[in-house]
């Protein structure tokens, strides 16, 4: 009783009634509103952005970007991009970066964080607001927009659930000083070296170097001694999937297949060949037309940069279409006087295999490499096994890499599993192997007579240590890899959207000779 | 320009179409809503003035001074004060000498020669002659080209119907359209129904549920024959073509796009939609010129699986009819002025101004002068109209028919949004020409 009466003597007689305390509920909301705000834009600069997120060349190529560098004078700031453009989404999402952020920061190691792989599209859509670009592009449609522009922004407004504006404009807000160049595309030869005139004369059947007349490029064919082997993988084989079986037994003949992967330098010769032939209206280009190539097309330009940046040279080429590398390899068996192909995925696997039935052609299971392990993704693995192989999201740095940066299988190929996936011959279908006869032992088999997809064999860059084993099969997606192309008609040789696929060739071999 | 039955390519006619995968990704550029009354919002609705406001000189340079031309021409000087037209442009000298002489006459309008350009790139210099709206009334072909370089330099526009006679150009007015819209210019496209005030209070009912949902409709311009010109000696190939273009498909469009056009795009006004594909089949007997069918009919599909039947012919010596159809779950109305119940009692009818004979006083001629009082009004008032893109979807509505019934099969909105088909001679000059008449012959590869 006595301190109560001291306490009301302290506080003043307003503060203590119902109205008293509404004003102070006013004062601590209005306090908290403040400070509220105050955090809201303390945690809404640049500097405060940097201060978690550790990645410098981010900072610095976002300086030499148009949002920065721009010629209006305006710079966006990492959370116009990075962030919803307000409302319920921009505090939602901000709240979520901010707990996924604060845990990463205590208990992550960001040495490890491959910023070169969630600045890939795939990344960068999860992380890069389409409603954060529209709040200040206001207008796609502007008088300065060019031709292409228009048929792009007009495709864009018919696609808008689709597709986001960074499909096309992804190195707006970060400057890549590799991106763009499509124009110079396969005519610009860097050096000069000896211009092969004839192609390799193979007269036994073993490994030779075969050379692209007209052009200084070579590449190395390994032969593979026929033999018998089990096309699949068994039930118990981990991250196994359904299409992988029924396993079946499978003779190859004997043939000649691609060391490694086509490479941009093999690639580019074909374009540089046959260019321009494939369209009559095609861009400002004078390229070389060669007057007799009536059996085989050529390519037209590609809309982007096709090498997405990384180097050409002998990395492997990507993005270009499943029609694109088969006509490569009718033009590189005109060019050769040999049978060049496609590898059927019996013949892929068998390359693949080099002989093993484990999962992989190393030692290890995709149990201990995967990152789908739960164990392995909270305790670390140990790769040493598939590392030194293989190419794959463990290693790569979100892009493909040179073959010498792996080591051979047992059959003396590079990058079976790894690097980039692979066209094969076959038209795909999850029940291939089940049309095959049971028991028996199939002789080249080359898959369903018809489909619509084709089949693409083994890992890319991209794909976690359970997508590279021998026996993993795919497919191509023709249409969902063209979906950002804007252009009317659509290129039949260069998907919009998709990376890591490329191709090895195989050569046919006849008992007599090549052919 | 040869005669050539030889039955063209499917390729001829609809150029290569992308692959068309992805089911569902059909929505409209302007009209891809869902709720039917979501489908009418923000219709803009012209000002309808009697006469339009005063204000600062108007200049409006004419590009096309054939009869349509002039007639736009007249019409957009009556339609309020301080209006003039400054520059005339055309291919052929006599065009120019008569719209010149018609203008003296009939508005005491006097062109300088300096203003009057000749050419194919007459159209660029009397836009950059310092006028303030263009007004495009050329061949069809023309207009998407036209179009965007009247944007580019920022003048408002007139322009005919069609505003394209294939799909490159009906994509490129849609771009062009925006681009317009992103500066505030304001564009009023020859579609006059859109200006005459039955027709919009009909529209305005409609958007309110006086028929319910529209749930099928019917379109018909069903005429004679329209006129032709027989090559005259000393016409070159080209000239004989530009001068009988109303029979050439690369310059018209063909008659469901140059002249059907309009009951086609009072339907896709009325619906607020544009169809998803079309079905169609349509021949030629009687034409004397040129490479058109004589009739269409052509079944269009539409969201929620509505189907419009679009019909049109020109043959003389038939039943002709010019007019359209729509039925609602409420009822059905004739579009121009009278709604009915579903049993044929009328519902409303339009209040029409009795003439001394207690005839009603139609408005259609009106409209031609109404739509330029709109767009004078829209410029001086600030308060743009813009009706290009919607134009470009019914000239795109109208093309994809003509193409199904060129081709014989079904043509998607999809295809057409895809197509790289740009039609007409490789070489647009006066003087000989290798374009070939070629009548289109349905069923082909």
């Amino acid at each position: 009783m006595r301190r109560r009466a001291v306490s009301r003597q302290k506080l003043p007689r307003i503060v203590t009634g119902p109205r008293g305390l509404l004003l102070v509920g006013i004062v601590i909301g209005v306090g908290a509103l403040v400070l509220l705000r105050a955090a809201n834009h303390y945690t809404s600069t640049d500097s405060f952005c940097g201060s978690c997120h550790i990645h410098p060349q981010a900072t610095s190529s976002w300086r030499l970007s148009t949002h920065y560098a721009g010629t209006s004078g305006t710079v966006t700031h990492c959370i116009e991009c990075h962030l919803p453009p307000g409302g319920i989404g921009y505090i939602a999402e901000k709240s979520r970066l901010g707990v996924k952020d604060i845990f990463g920061k205590l208990f992550k190691d960001e040495s490890r964080f491959n910023w070169e792989q969630k600045s890939l599209l795939e990344h960068a859509v999860t992380h890069t607001f389409k409603d954060a670009c529209l709040e200040c592009h206001k207008n796609l449609f502007p008088l300065e927009l060019s031709k292409e522009g228009e048929e792009a922004h007009l495709h864009y407004t018919q696609q808008a659930d689709r597709l986001r504006c960074i499909n096309c404009h992804l190195h707006v807000g970060h400057f890549d000083p590799s991106a763009g160049g499509a124009i110079e595309f396969g005519l610009v030869t860097t050096e000069v070296r000896e211009i092969y005139t004839e192609p390799a004369v193979v007269d036994h059947f073993e490994d030779y170097t075969e050379y692209i007349p007209g052009s200084s490029v070579r590449f190395e064919m390994v032969a593979i001694q026929g033999g018998t082997f089990t096309l699949g993988s068994p039930e118990s084989e981990h991250y196994r999937g359904s299409d992988e079986g029924p396993t079946r037994d499978v003779t190859i003949s004997p043939l000649w297949m691609g060391k490694a992967e086509v490479t941009w330098d093999e690639f580019e010769t074909w374009y540089r060949q046959t260019a321009g032939e494939g369209r009559t209206d095609t861009r400002q280009l004078s390229v070389r037309s060669d007057p007799d190539i009536d059996a085989v097309t050529g390519a037209t330009p590609p809309y982007g940069a096709p090498d997405q940046g990384w180097g050409k040279g002998g990395r492997p080429a990507i993005t270009m279409t499943y029609h694109a590398a088969t006509e490569y390899c009718k033009w590189l068996s005109r060019v050769t006087g040999k049978k060049y192909r496609l590898p059927t995925e019996a013949e892929w696997e068998y390359a693949c295999r080099g002989g093993s039935s484990d999962p992989y052609f190393f030692e290890g299971d995709p149990g201990d490499y995967s990152e789908k392990r739960l164990w392995n993704r909270l305790f670390g693995r140990n790769t040493s096994g598939i590392d030194p192989y293989v190419i794959y999201s463990g290693n790569s740095g979100g892009k493909s890499q040179m073959p010498s940066e792996v080591m051979p299988n047992p059959f003396g190929f590079l990058n079976m599993s790894g690097n980039v996936r692979e066209f094969c011959l076959d038209w795909y279908a999850a029940n291939a192997y089940a049309l095959y006869p049971e028991g028996a032992t199939v002789l080249d088999p080359r898959g369903p007579a018809s489909g619509t997809e084709h089949v693409i064999r083994g890992g890319s860059f991209r794909s976690d240590a359970a997508r590279v084993r021998s026996a993993t099969r795919d497919h191509t997606r023709h249409d969902a890899w063209l979906m950002t192309d804007p252009q009317i008609p659509k290129s039949i040789w260069w998907y919009s959207d998709c990376i890591d696929v490329g191709f090895r060739v195989v050569c046919e071999y006849e008992e007599e000779g090549t052919g | 320009m040869t005669e050539n039955e030889n039955g063209p390519s499917r390729r001829e006619f609809i150029g290569a179409a992308a692959a068309v995968g992805a089911a569902g990704a059909v929505s409209a550029v302007v009209t891809g809503c869902s709720g039917v009354g979501e489908r009418y919002e923000g219709y803009q609705y012209p000002h309808l003035l009697g006469e339009a406001p005063d204000g600062p000189v108007l200049k409006a340079g004419l590009v096309g001074c054939g009869g349509r031309g002039t007639g736009a021409a007249v019409q957009f000087l009556s339609a309020g004060p301080n209006l003039e037209i400054t520059a005339l442009a055309d291919i052929f000298q006599d065009r120019i000498d008569k719209c010149r002489n018609d203008l003296r006459e009939r508005k005491g309008v006097e062109v300088p020669d300096e203003n009057c350009f000749l050419g194919f790139d007459a159209y660029q210099k009397l836009i950059d002659s310092g006028v303030d709206v263009v007004m495009l009334v050329t061949q069809p072909y023309f207009r998407p080209e036209h179009f965007a370089a009247c944007v580019n330099a920022r003048k408002h526009v007139f322009m005919e119907k069609p505003v394209a006679v294939d799909p490159v150009g009906a994509r490129s007015v849609m771009s062009s359209a925006r681009k317009a819209e992103g500066i505030g210019l304001s564009v009023v496209t020859g579609t006059q129904r859109r200006h005459q005030k039955d027709y919009i209070e009909v529209f305005r009912k409609i958007t309110k549920g006086a028929i319910g949902d529209i749930v099928s409709a019917n379109c018909y311009w069903n005429g004679r024959v329209p006129w032709f010109r027989t090559r005259q000696r000393g016409w070159s190939d080209m000239e004989a073509m530009l001068r009988d273009w109303v029979n050439w498909t690369w310059l018209s469009g063909d008659h469901i796009v140059e002249q059907h056009l309009h009951n086609i795009d009072v339907i896709n006004w009325f619906t607020g939609m544009h169809p998803v594909k079309a079905l169609g089949f349509g021949g030629r007997h009687r034409r004397q010129t040129g490479d058109q069918f004589d009739f269409f009919s052509v079944d269009f599909v539409y969201e929620n699986g509505i189907h419009i039947h679009s019909m049109c012919r020109q043959i003389s010596g038939c039943s002709d009819n010019v007019s359209e159809h729509v039925r609602g779950t409420k009822g059905y109305s004739n579009c121009v002025n009278t709604l009915f119940e579903p049993d044929g009692e009328m519902i409303w009818e339009y209040p029409y101004e009795l003439d001394e004979e207690g005839n009603p006083k139609r408005l259609g001629s009106q409209a031609y002068f109404q739509e330029h009082i709109d767009l004078v009004t829209a410029i001086r008032t600030n308060k743009p109209i813009n009706e290009a893109e919607n134009t470009a979807i019914s000239t795109m509505t109208a093309i994809m028919g003509r193409i199904s019934c060129y081709t014989g099969k079904e043509v998607t909105w999809e295809e057409m949004m895809n197509s790289d088909l740009k039609i007409g001679p490789d070489k647009i000059e006066v003087g000989p020409s290798d374009y070939r008449a070629v009548v289109p012959v349905p069923g082909t590869p």
